[in-house]
C-alpha cells in the first residue's frame, strides 16, 4: 500500500523531472519501489537516461534494472521496438534467465500473440514450477483474452498451491464480482479480512457484496462491515456512510411488520446522514439538495 | 581483596584491538565463503504448498473475529476435519520428516556445510586465543561479579584472589562472539548480520518440520472460540462520527 507521504513524494518529484530539474533516477526507484504504473513518465525519463551514455554508466549494475523497467514501460505504451532492443539487450547479458523469458512472454503478450506467449510460460513453468509470476501472467492473459471462466479455473488451481497471497484472492473476488457469482466473491473477501482485517477498503467490498446479495441477515451483516469501515477509516468514507443509510432503509421495509428491537442502532443511521451532509457541505456543496432529498424520502419509507 | 591493578595499555593495543579485527575479518570471511558455496535449492511442492496452508490457517486464528460466525465453522472444518482436512495429518506420515530430512541427500550436505563453515572458523579462533592469550589480565568489566563466574572468566589465571572483575581475554572472545551482529549488519548490510548465536540456534533447529507444525495449527484452531467483534467496531463506529461531528 502506498503510504500518503510516499504518494506525495512521488507527485513532487515527477513534476520536478518533468519541469528538467534532475532527480530522475530517484523519482524511477521510487515509482520502482511503489509498483505505481506511470509509465509514459518512466518510458520518458528512462530512456533519457539509458541514451545517455555517461549517466548510463554512473549507475553501475543498476542499468540492467533500469532496462527491466524500461521495457515494462515500453510495453505499456505499445513501444514494441524499444522493448524489444531492451531484451535484446537483457538477453544478451543475462543469457537463459527466467526473469528474462517473464519479459519475452510478457512481450508477445502485448503484441497479442496469445498462443506463442502461452508456449514461452509453459517452457518457463518446466523449469520452475513454482514461479509466483509466471501463474499470474497466465491468469492475466485469460482475462485478457475476455475468458474469464478459465481465468477463474486457473486463479483456483493457483490458490490451490499459494493460498496466502491476498492478491490473488482480491484478483478473484473481483473477477466473481463481474461475473455475478457474488457468495464466491463474498468468500474470496472473507480470506482478504482474514489476511489483512485492519484495511478498510476489503470490509467495504465486503459489505458491498453482502448487500448485494440481499436478505435480511446479509444485510445485518453488510451494515455491521460498514460500520466497521467507518471505525477503521475515522469516519471519513462516504460510500461507507451512504451504506449504512441504504442498509437500514433495507432492513426496516423488510421488518416492517414485526416490532423487534425497534431502537437499535438508528444512531448510527443519523450520525452517518449528519456526515454525510455536513461532508456534502465543505466538498460538494452544489449537490447538497440531492442528498437532502434522498434523505427525506429514506426516512419517510419508514 | 579489592584493590585496583593497574593494566598495561600494551594490552589493549596487542590483545583487545587484534582479537576484535580478526573476529571482524573472519565473520566477513565466512560470509563471502558461504556466499560461493550457497547452492540453489530447488523447492519443494509440498513443501511450499504446507507452508502456505499454515499461513492462512494462522490468519485463521488471528483474525476470527473479523468474520461472520458461520463462515470461521466453514473454514474451521475446512481446516481441522479428521478425514481431509487441510491441517489433519495422519499418524504414519508424522515420524518421517526427520528420516526423510536425513535421506535426500540435498539437505543433509546444506546442512553439514553450514555447519561447517560455523565450527570450524569457531574452533580455530578458541585455540588460537586459547593459546596465544592466556595466562594474563586481558581487561576489567566495569561492574561487580559474584564468584561463580571466576572459572568461566578467569581460565588462565591461577590466582585466586584476584577480583572477578578482571578477566582473561577468552571472556572477551566471547563478549565479541555474541556481540559483534551490529557490526556486521553495518558492514554486510541489513540481512546479513547473522552473528553466531543465530547460527547456533539455526543449527539445533533441524530445519522445517512441517508435520509439527500443522499439527500446532490444528490443535490452535480447534481451541479457539469464535468472538464476533463487529459490535464492538460498531460502537466504535459511532463514537468516530460522533467525534467527527463535534
Amino acid at each position: 500500500m502506498v503510504g500518503a507521504s510516499e504518494a506525495a513524494q512521488m507527485e513532487r518529484l515527477e513534476s520536478q523531472v518533468d519541469n528538467g530539474g534532475g532527480g530522475a533516477w530517484e523519482y524511477l526507484c521510487l515509482v520502482r519501489k511503489l509498483k505505481a504504473r506511470r509509465s509514459d513518465k518512466v518510458l520518458k525519463h528512462g530512456l533519457s537516461i539509458l541514451n545517455d551514455h555517461r549517466a548510463r554508466s554512473k549507475l553501475g549494475a543498476e542499468e540492467w534494472t533500469l532496462y527491466e523497467q524500461v521495457a515494462f514501460a515500453a510495453m505499456d505504451c505499445q513501444q514494441y521496438d524499444v522493448a524489444n532492443d531492451c531484451i535484446a539487450l537483457l538477453s544478451k547479458q543475462f543469457p537463459r534467465s527466467i526473469r528474462i523469458g517473464r519479459l519475452e512472454g510478457m512481450l508477445l503478450e502485448s503484441k497479442g500473440a496469445w498462443a506463442e506467449a502461452e508456449k514461452v510460460y509453459a517452457r518457463l513453468l518446466d523449469d520452475s514450477p513454482l514461479d509466483q509470476i509466471i501463474h499470474k501472467r497466465k491468469v492475466a492473459m485469460a482475462k485478457a483474452q475476455g475468458d474469464l471462466s478459465a481465468a477463474v479455473k486457473l486463479l483456483n488451481k493457483y490458490l490451490e498451491i499459494f493460498m496466502a497471497d491476498h492478491d490473488a484472492w482480491r484478483e478473484l473476488a473481483e473477477i466473481y464480482v463481474s461475473l455475478q457469482m457474488y457468495k464466491q466473491a463474498a468468500f474470496c473477501y472473507e480470506e482478504l479480512i482474514l489476511s489483512q482485517p485492519t484495511v478498510p477498503p476489503n470490509h467495504l467490498a465486503y459489505a458491498e457484496v453482502l448487500y448485494t446479495l440481499g436478505g435480511l441477515e446479509n444485510l445485518q451483516t453488510a451494515k455491521n462491515y460498514y460500520a466497521s469501515t467507518i471505525a477503521l477509516s475515522g469516519g471519513k468514507n462516504t460510500r461507507a456512510l451512504y451504506g449504512i443509510c441504504l442498509c437500514s432503509v433495507a432492513i426496516r421495509q423488510l421488518t416492517k411488520g414485526r416490532n423487534k428491537e425497534e431502537k437499535e442502532v438508528s444512531d448510527l443511521q443519523t450520525l452517518a446522514a449528519e456526515a454525510l451532509q455536513r461532508d456534502y457541505k465543505q466538498r460538494a456543496p452544489n449537490k447538497l439538495p440531492f442528498l437532502l432529498s434522498m434523505l427525506k424520502n429514506m426516512k419517510l419509507n419508514s | 581483596m579489592a584493590e585496583d591493578l593497574v593494566l598495561d595499555t600494551a594490552i589493549r593495543d596487542w590483545v583487545l584491538v587484534p582479537l576484535s579485527v580478526v573476529m571482524v575479518l573472519i565473520g566477513v570471511l565466512r560470509y563471502f565463503v558461504s556466499k560461493l558455496m550457497r547452492s540453489h535449492q530447488v523447492p519443494d511442492l509440498k513443501v511450499v504448498k504446507e507452508g502456505q496452508v499454515i499461513l492462512r490457517a494462522r490468519n485463521l486464528r488471528v483474525a476470527a473475529g473479523f468474520i461472520p460466525a458461520k463462515s470461521f465453522r466453514s473454514r474451521k472444518t475446512y481446516f481441522t476435519n479428521e478425514e481431509n482436512g487441510l491441517l489433519h495429518v495422519p499418524k504414519g506420515q508424522a515420524q518421517n520428516a526427520q528420516a526423510q530430512m536425513f535421506s535426500d541427500p540435498n539437505l543433509a550436505m546444506d546442512m553439514m556445510k553450514k555447519n561447517l563453515s560455523m565450527i570450524i572458523p569457531q574452533t580455530l579462533t578458541f585455540a588460537w586465543v586459547n593459546f596465544f592469550f592466556s595466562g594474563f589480565v586481558a581487561a576489567k568489566i566495569p561492574f561487580p561479579l559474584t564468584q561463580r563466574f571466576r572459572g568461566m572468566l578467569q581460565n588462565g589465571i591461577d590466582l585466586s584472589t584476584v577480583d572477578v572483575s578482571y578477566v582473561s581475554s577468552r571472556s572477551w572472545y566471547f563478549l565479541n562472539l555474541f556481540g559483534l551482529r551490529g557490526l556486521f549488519s553495518l558492514i554486510l548490510g541489513e540481512e546479513n548480520a547473522m552473528d553466531d548465536t543465530q547460527r547456533m540456534m539455526q543449527m539445533s533447529g533441524f530445519g522445517f518440520d512441517p508435520s509439527k507444525s500443522l499439527g500446532a495449527e490444528k490443535d490452535g484452531i480447534d481451541i479457539i472460540q469464535h468472538d464476533w467483534a463487529l459490535p464492538k467496531l460498531e460502537k466504535r463506529a459511532e463514537d468516530a462520527l460522533k467525534k467527527l461531528l463535534k
